[in-house]
């Protein structure tokens, strides 16, 4: 009798133990550190590619991202009781910020994974105006680190403030541009969503380089688990999750995406047909939580000096408003990124037109090729060598070329499939061209690194899609004087006696539709500082706190110019091998041909 | 549909077309070449010739044209370059590169332009002629 009472006991005591594991779990789930070292790290770089501090700097950012995550959660604690109410049914009074509570939860969550030690965020902090959040990575490899250490893209982070303004990509007959999209290569074309911005946001998941996951339905697997699963059945419906996931799914989902064990499959966890079609809608409603979060005045603010001059409540400095002139006048800025206002074309002519009747996003919505050089630190060039999973990134090494819009129309390597077969036949037109991002908050940093620009003290920062450029003092140079200074060598390679980004600009990645509007601007190094300036006014957190600005807890760096900021870790390209054949050779092809 | 619907219907649809796509520019119907066209820029692997005209409206973005060669009756070779045309300024400067041309090699050419659609502008300047270095 006593040893079975002892028995019950125990069962009791496992089930109140197990009980609070559980429950601490489920609350404490999102902090979980890394699983990273359970695999072999990878590491096809040579010497000095990495950054010396990147596993620190990894772990600071995971540290910043879970507290950000831990208000979010406080955030959605604090929502009021939802009513569910109305024809059609809407979530009165609290449905916007409970919409976009659930997208910051997810955007936050690095258990959106295979890891578990990668989240959206992870690539893209407030501070930075959601750009790249490591200043030794932006200054380096440009591309960051995925769930695997260390896969990592080609191109940096794009900013996506402002980005669920990008309208569809359509392809405008009358004007013959392409319009719209969103990702660098406007390959989030909102074709099926509608929303170019959702559907960027169901890229990284499943991005072998950087969420990683091997399978769309794993996204809505790790949510099924998620803490906030409460809140996504109260937006999106009860029920939301009734998927029956296979055993196995746990193991397929820890595996990352690209590893040779599912033989090129996208598709490996096996629920059924109805099963999937659920998992896929959970994807979408994922896609449309964090762009209504994107789309919230926490991200997309209008807070800027900017604004709060457009509303006659800020004097611009006699620099900035210089620097708007030049933006609009000599600089021809505003040709592509809109200012919305007139061209005052006259030293001492004053801009008396009216704001235009749209939103002042300095974007034209459309892609450029600004004949930017090819960076060799790049870390996309390196991973040419199978990793422990058995994937390789970029099997053409220096071969690769990133032709941007041109290889999206083609559905050609490194880019999507297009869903557009009448947009082919524009891909030579296209080639090298990039999206026009929104300049809006290009100089946002962390308040205790004010500035982009050495000597500082400064936030590093990478700019265009490859990082060539350090600061927006080179950008605007570049802009400036890319012909003027304009050597056929590639960048670490310029002749003796000049300094690349100064008077030496190496040639183009792409030399095919190299945008002419600048080049040659005449411009004055005062002047070139006064653009910067304003560029400067465009950052939100003017009129109001920029929300989560604050939680950078890393260290500025000082000293230096912008002028040459981090020249010092200049490296020479190697001899460019022609572009792979898998690129430059997928009809139509490219014209002229790219050596 | 009455009146008011049709009033309705139609500035909805320009908003929402205004929104998606660069302000188009009314075209002009006399474009002129107001300066150049001259030789910008010539090294040994790039030259860069440039001309401006009045603005000539019409499509955000324009190719300036270059027909060049070193027979001036057989212009066989073309070069063109795009520009963003910004609808506030007076004028437009269009630039073209010519890459990797024959050193020490005298060309002959013309400027014109045509907007993205493929549509020609009018204007087309007399043959000029530069000497690489």
């Amino acid at each position: 009798m006593r040893q079975a009472r002892l028995i019950a006991l125990a069962v009791v005591l496992v089930v109140i133990v197990t009980a609070i594991f559980i429950s601490a779990h489920l609350f404490r789930g999102h902090r979980e550190g890394p699983a990273a070292g359970s695999a072999p790290l990878y590491d096809p770089y040579p010497p000095g590619i990495l950054p010396s501090d990147l596993n620190a700097e990894i772990i600071r950012v995971q540290r910043e991202v879970d507290f950000i995550e831990d208000q979010a959660f406080a955030r959605w604690k604090a929502l009021g009781q939802p009513i569910l109410t109305g024809q059609p049914p809407v979530l009165q009074n609290t449905g916007t910020e409970a919409t976009e509570t659930l997208g910051e939860l997810m955007l936050y969550d690095t258990k959106i994974s295979p890891g578990k030690n990668e989240a959206c965020a992870s690539c893209h902090m407030p501070y930075s105006g959601f750009g790249g959040p490591i200043p030794s990575v932006n200054l380096t490899m440009i591309a960051f680190p995925g769930t695997v250490h260390f896969r990592a893209g080609k191109r940096t982070p794009q900013r996506h403030p402002y980005a669920p303004f990008f309208p569809v990509l359509q392809y405008n007959q009358v004007q013959g541009l392409f319009f719209g999209g969103n990702f660098w290569d406007s390959r989030a074309t909102g074709y099926r969503l509608r929303i170019p911005d959702g559907e960027q946001a169901q890229g990284p998941p499943v991005d072998t380089q950087e969420m990683g996951f091997p399978d769309a339905a794993c996204i809505a697997f790790r949510l099924s688990q998620a803490a906030y699963r409460p809140l996504f059945e109260e937006v999106w419906g009860e029920g939301s999750f009734d998927i029956k996931f296979p055993r196995e799914t746990e193991r397929i989902c820890s595996t990352p995406g690209g590893a040779a064990v599912f033989g090129g499959s996208t598709t490996p966890v096996p629920p059924g047909a109805a099963d999937r079609t659920r998992a896929n809608t959970v994807y979408d409603h994922w896609a449309q939580s964090i762009d209504s979060f994107e789309q919230s005045v926490q991200v997309t603010a209008f807070s800027s000096k900017f604004d709060a001059f457009l509303a006659g409540k800020y004097t611009l400095t006699p620099d900035e408003m210089a620097g708007f002139r030049l933006f609009n006048g000599k600089g021809n800025c505003n040709s592509c990124h809109l200012a919305g206002r007139g061209t005052p074309l006259k030293s001492g002519q004053t801009d008396t037109s009216a704001a235009a009747q749209v939103n002042h996003l300095f974007t034209c919505f459309g892609s450029a090729n600004e004949g930017v050089p090819l960076n060799p630190r790049d870390a996309f060039y390196y991973q040419t060598k199978p990793d422990s999973h058995g994937f390789i990134a970029n099997p053409y090494g220096f071969g690769y070329r990133d032709l941007g819009l041109g290889t999206f129309l083609r559905s050609g390597f490194g880019s999507g499939p297009s869903p557009n077969l009448s947009w082919k036949q524009y891909a030579p037109t296209v080639d090298g061209q990039m999206q026009v991002s929104t300049l809006r908050d290009v100089a946002m940093t962390p308040v205790q690194c004010p500035t982009t620009e050495a000597p500082g003290p400064y936030f590093q920062k990478g700019f265009f899609h490859n990082g060539y450029f350090k600061s927006l003092k080179q950008v605007v140079h570049f802009y400036n004087t890319r012909d003027k200074y304009a050597y056929p060598v590639t960048s670490g390679h310029c002749p003796k006696g000049t300094t690349e980004k100064v008077d030496c600009w190496p040639m183009p990645e792409v030399r095919n539709n190299i945008d002419m509007t600048s080049g040659n601007l005449g411009l004055t190094d005062q002047e070139e500082n006064q653009i910067v300036a304003f560029l400067q006014t465009l950052s939100d957190g003017f009129t109001k706190p920029y929300a989560n600005s604050d939680t950078y807890t890393g260290a500025c760096m000082r000293g230096g110019s912008a002028a040459t900021q981090g020249n010092e870790l200049l490296i020479p390209a190697p001899q460019l091998p022609p572009c792979a054949s898998a690129i430059c050779g997928v009809a139509p092809v490219p014209n002229p041909p790219i050596p | 549909m009455n009146r008011a619907h049709v009033i309705w219907a139609i500035s909805i649809l320009t908003v929402s077309l205004s929104a998606q796509v660069s302000p188009r520019s009314q075209e002009t119907t006399r474009m002129r070449i107001i300066q150049g066209p001259e030789i910008e820029l010539a090294k040994e692997h790039l030259t860069i010739i440039n001309w401006t005209t009045n603005n000539p409206g019409g499509s955000p973005v324009q190719y300036g044209v270059v027909h060049y060669g070193t027979d001036p009756h057989n212009l066989l070779e073309t070069a063109k370059s795009p520009i963003r045309l910004n609808p506030d300024h007076s004028s437009t400067v269009f630039r073209v590169r010519l890459d990797n041309l024959k050193p020490q090699t005298t060309y002959y050419y013309t400027v014109g332009s045509i907007q993205a659609t493929g549509k020609s502008d009018v204007v087309k300047s007399s043959v000029n002629h530069f000497t690489t270095p």
